[in-house]
């Protein structure tokens, strides 16, 4: 229940991936010369009454997902309560037993959450390191494509995964690399030593990985796309007029028009460093065992709610709540250091 | 529709607010309930259990073709039928209700029928009474319905399978928000309910929670087993030539290792390890030796039979699949002949099962091994489980005029095989739902959708039968394997007992741990002592409170009950 706080799984990545497109679109305009360094100055004289007025429509858009993120998120933050609870969902949280950190002190002694939590953190540096720079290359790569038709056509396939469910993905993967899949029937009927990538443990951090990548990486294009379309095509003029290859046209334009995006992406990313993908690891527990696929969520979910002990559950949510609440925030001083906008800007 | 809906999705909003714990929006949640029994813990006792059972009076409407087999510890087979009465008879005199409306959910392994269908509403009106049947999905009924409970939003009527007891906290549900049905039918007082008189006792045992009666038993079966190994007669027998006949698990090992030959070399069998409780005479929790309980993670035989799990799937026999934990496509892997050997509950060796099987392959044949003894020199033995596992619960709100109308609702819906109520639940109306044929009632392709999934079954219905019209080989094959397994059963320790443990034990009597590392250990990726240490860890963190607890709590008041 805490962790819903802080977005879910994959999917809901790439929902905050999908909202940002208009972000670098606020940054140009606010770099745009119209509103140069006088805009700025400009409007800090505003009140915040005539901020109101000016920005009422747009306000009144974001209602239906401030009611959503105020239902969905805020009101069942409530249920924290139940962690420092013997919760019993027919007593109600009212009425259970109050037993302080009793659920902590018990979760900091379990082996089983230290490995959950050591798992978690190990995917989430595999997948900062492998998947995070993945859609910036395919962004810069589908950028350089000139043909709108192929452009269109490539972009379409990669986006397509996205909206397949884990289900589905893990079971495509589960044809090819599986132990009676593609590549182990070739192996067999070649007399060569098969190889179950599926329910081999020791390289299950790169399997899921893989699948990220797999399913979730054409869908991050989009928002690099769009910081790549607010770049001025001046500029690119310019530069090559100058004599700059392709090479410093990417190095000194591309790249640092995209920084903005990128860091408030990185931002994000290690907020939700401590949820790597509940379903995908959910279905492939089995195949692994749980001392590899665990993961925070997991660990909520199986020695929480799978044995009715919720505030058990619950004490692990919030834990995990906690942490990711300081990496933003730690990730987002950084930014600011940095002189970026990170989440907001200061 | 007046009565709460209680899937709709405002209900499924609220219900998961009020798990969530959203205080401010709740303060039903608050309102009542008295933890008392889930603190302390509770258990039916003897004595307490015989006053609280209603009185057995057998009753039928067709004669068996295949007579009943009386076995050992109490255990009987069903009665199998080649034959369905061309005109079948009403056991119930007019309409059992008085007009009144109730919501029920129940849980659904197949394709949810439509809203107000054609066959629902024949029902309700043969009843006399609106029942808004809302079926939900089986497979995650677990999760749906414990969102239901913390929210008090129980429907009138909901089947709540006994395999999930301690999911749902039955124990605690019985005392707060399930009717007492004890001042209804206990003794002699269910005699107004012929029909379901007519089931047998040990199936009400299990409705039993702290000697009163609250469920109200489904498909009650004197032979309910946990499962057994099946195989395709069609590839084992016929095509490789191999014998079925195993007595020991080298047998079996035997069996495994010539069909992953002819599979070339991709797996034989799909997971056996929940069913090795069989041949290696793992009891289901405890066994009594020298007047103390022993758990079964203590037993010899459960390290034995798990570590021959973790060989066969080390070497190869377990299909890959199974072993990378998809467990839904296991049908799908049987029929194809992926897997020639399998395991499952005897609930799979059916009408439906030998349907589907017969449109992947016209020779498609399901039989299930004989039980055996892993030795091979000692006696087999298999326990018998209790005497029903769907149980349905009338919701505490309910008057005691609508609590008899239910009640007599649950009498027509108990009525007999063969009989014209037992035709209209199962089979629903002539010329719509199904055509009366010589071998028995076959269903048109409306019926199949409608009538065909198991609804207003699962919250009364008569004791199981073997039925399959237009196969009556299965249900000699079935009768046949019933008939052999009986003569080897015995009753578990604890029988009938509906134990709740206290609520700060439940964690460590659920053992996740443990039984997340059992299942790494038959899969192969872990060796037995992995488990033997996973067992040390539970024993330290609450296992051995939990056998204590048991201990002392009931077997030494109770005994074994068995």
């Amino acid at each position: 229940m805490a962790a819903i706080t802080t977005g879910g799984a994959g999917p809901e990545r790439a929902d905050a991936l999908a909202v940002a497109p208009d972000a670098p679109d606020a940054r140009a305009a606010a770099g745009s010369p119209r509103e140069g360094g006088s805009g700025a100055r400009q409007r800090r004289r505003i009140t915040r009454r005539a901020r109101l007025r000016r920005d009422k429509t747009l306000l009144l858009m974001t209602i239906p997902a401030l009611a959503l993120v105020v239902v969905f998120n805020y009101l069942p933050m409530f249920g924290v309560i139940t962690a420092f609870e013997f919760y019993d969902p027919l007593v109600g949280v009212m009425h259970s037993q109050f037993i302080g950190l009793d659920n902590f002190r018990q979760l900091f002694g379990d082996p089983l959450f230290w490995t959950a939590v050591e798992n978690t953190l190990a995917i989430s540096a595999v997948q900062l390191a492998l998947y995070f720079p993945i859609p910036i290359m395919l962004a810069l790569l589908l950028n350089t494509v000139v043909s709108n038709k192929i452009r269109a056509f490539v972009s379409a396939v990669i986006y397509l995964p996205h909206f397949f469910s884990w289900v589905l993905v893990i079971s495509v993967f589960l044809q090819m690399l599986g132990g009676a899949g593609l590549l182990n029937a070739f192996l067999i009927h070649h007399h060569v030593t098969p190889w179950n990538v599926m329910t081999d443990p020791s390289t299950f951090k790169l399997l899921v990985t893989s699948q990220a990548v797999w399913k979730e990486a054409g869908w991050g294009v989009i928002v690099f796309l769009a910081a790549l379309a607010a770049i001025d095509p001046a500029l690119y003029e310019a530069a090559a007029a100058d004599g700059a290859g392709r090479w410093r046209r990417m190095w000194h334009i591309t790249l640092p028009g995209m920084r903005g995006v990128i860091v408030l992406m990185l931002v994000l990313r290690l907020g939700n460093a401590l949820t790597v993908g509940f379903e995908q690891m959910l279905i492939q527990r089995d195949a692994v065992g749980h001392e590899a696929a665990d993961v925070l969520d997991t660990f909520a979910f199986y020695y929480g709610i799978g044995t009715s002990n919720y505030s058990y559950g619950a004490a692990a949510g919030l834990f995990k709540s906690v942490i990711s609440l300081l990496l933003i925030y730690g990730a987002n001083r950084l930014a600011h250091a940095f002189g970026e906008d990170g989440l907001y800007r200061k | 529709m007046p009565s709460s809906n209680a899937f709709t999705r405002r209900g499924f909003v609220t219900a998961t607010a009020g798990a969530a714990g959203a205080l401010a929006m709740s303060p039903l949640l608050a309102a009542c309930g008295n933890g008392s029994s889930a603190a302390k813990g509770s258990t039916n006792t003897k004595t307490g259990l015989a006053a609280a059972l209603p009185t057995y009076k057998p009753n039928s409407a067709a004669n068996p073709d295949i007579p009943i087999v009386q076995g050992s510890g109490g255990a009987v087979t069903d009665a199998g039928y080649l034959t369905y009465p061309a005109n079948p008879v009403a056991t119930v005199s007019g309409t059992p209700g008085s007009g009144g409306t109730y919501s029920a959910v129940t849980p659904l392994w197949g394709s949810i029928p439509a809203a107000n269908n054609a066959y629902y509403q024949a029902v309700n009106k043969a009843l006399g009474a609106t029942i808004n049947m809302e079926p939900a999905n089986g497979n995650t009924y677990n999760t749906s319905v414990t969102a239901l409970v913390a929210g008090k939003k129980l429907p009138d009527w909901i089947q709540l399978p006994t395999w999930w007891n301690s999911t749902f906290n039955v124990g605690e549900l019985t005392g707060s928000q399930l009717t007492d049905l004890t001042p209804y039918l206990a003794g002699d007082k269910i005699l107004q309910y012929p029909n379901l008189a007519a089931i047998p006792t040990a199936a009400w045992s299990a409705g039993v929670w702290n000697n009163k009666l609250y469920g109200i038993p489904s498909f009650a079966s004197g032979a309910t087993f946990a499962g057994c190994f099946f195989y395709r007669k069609d590839l084992l027998v016929d095509k490789l030539g191999l014998s079925a006949e195993v007595k020991s698990i080298a047998d079996f090992e035997n069996l495994l290792k010539e069909c992953k030959a002819a599979n070339g070399g991709i797996g034989a069998s799909d997971d056996l390890w929940t069913y090795l409780a069989q041949p290696y005479g793992i009891p289901e929790k405890f066994a009594v030796q020298n007047g103390k309980l022993v758990h079964k993670y203590d037993l010899p035989q459960f390290a034995e039979g798990l570590n021959w799990a973790y060989k066969v799937a080390k070497a190869g026999y377990i299909h890959p699949d199974a072993l990378a934990g998809d467990t839904s496509n296991a049908n799908t892997r049987f029929y194809s002949g992926k897997c020639i050997i399998s395991s499952t509950g005897t609930g799979a060796w059916n009408l439906m099962d030998a349907q589907s099987g017969l449109a992947a392959n016209p020779k498609y044949n399901r039989q299930a091994f004989k039980v055996f003894s892993a030795d091979g020199t000692s006696t087999p033995t298999i326990f018998v489980e209790a005497g029903a596992s769907i149980m349905s619960y009338l919701n505490k709100n309910l008057t005691d005029k609508q609590v008899k109308e239910c009640l007599a609702i649950a009498n027509y819906l108990a009525a007999p095989y063969g009989s014209a109520e037992y035709t209209l639940i199962n089979y629903g109306v002539a010329g719509v739902d199904h055509t009366m044929t010589s071998s028995g009632p076959q269903y048109t392709d409306q019926g199949k959708k409608e009538a065909n999934q198991d609804t207003y079954q699962f919250l009364a219905s008569a004791a199981s039968v073997v039925s399959n019209p237009g196969m009556d080989q299965l249900t000699k094959d079935f009768c046949a394997w019933q008939a052999d397994a009986v003569q080897h059963a015995y009753k578990p320790v604890f029988d009938n007992a509906n134990i709740t443990v206290p609520a700060r034990l439940a964690t460590a009597d659920t053992a996740q741990a443990v039984e997340d590392t059992i299942k790494e250990v038959y899969h192969g990726l872990k060796p037995i002592s992995a488990f033997q240490d996973a067992v040390t860890t539970w024993k330290k963190s609450g296992g051995t409170d939990v056998i204590a607890w048991y201990q002392t709590n009931v077997y030494d008041k109770f005994g074994s009950m068995q």
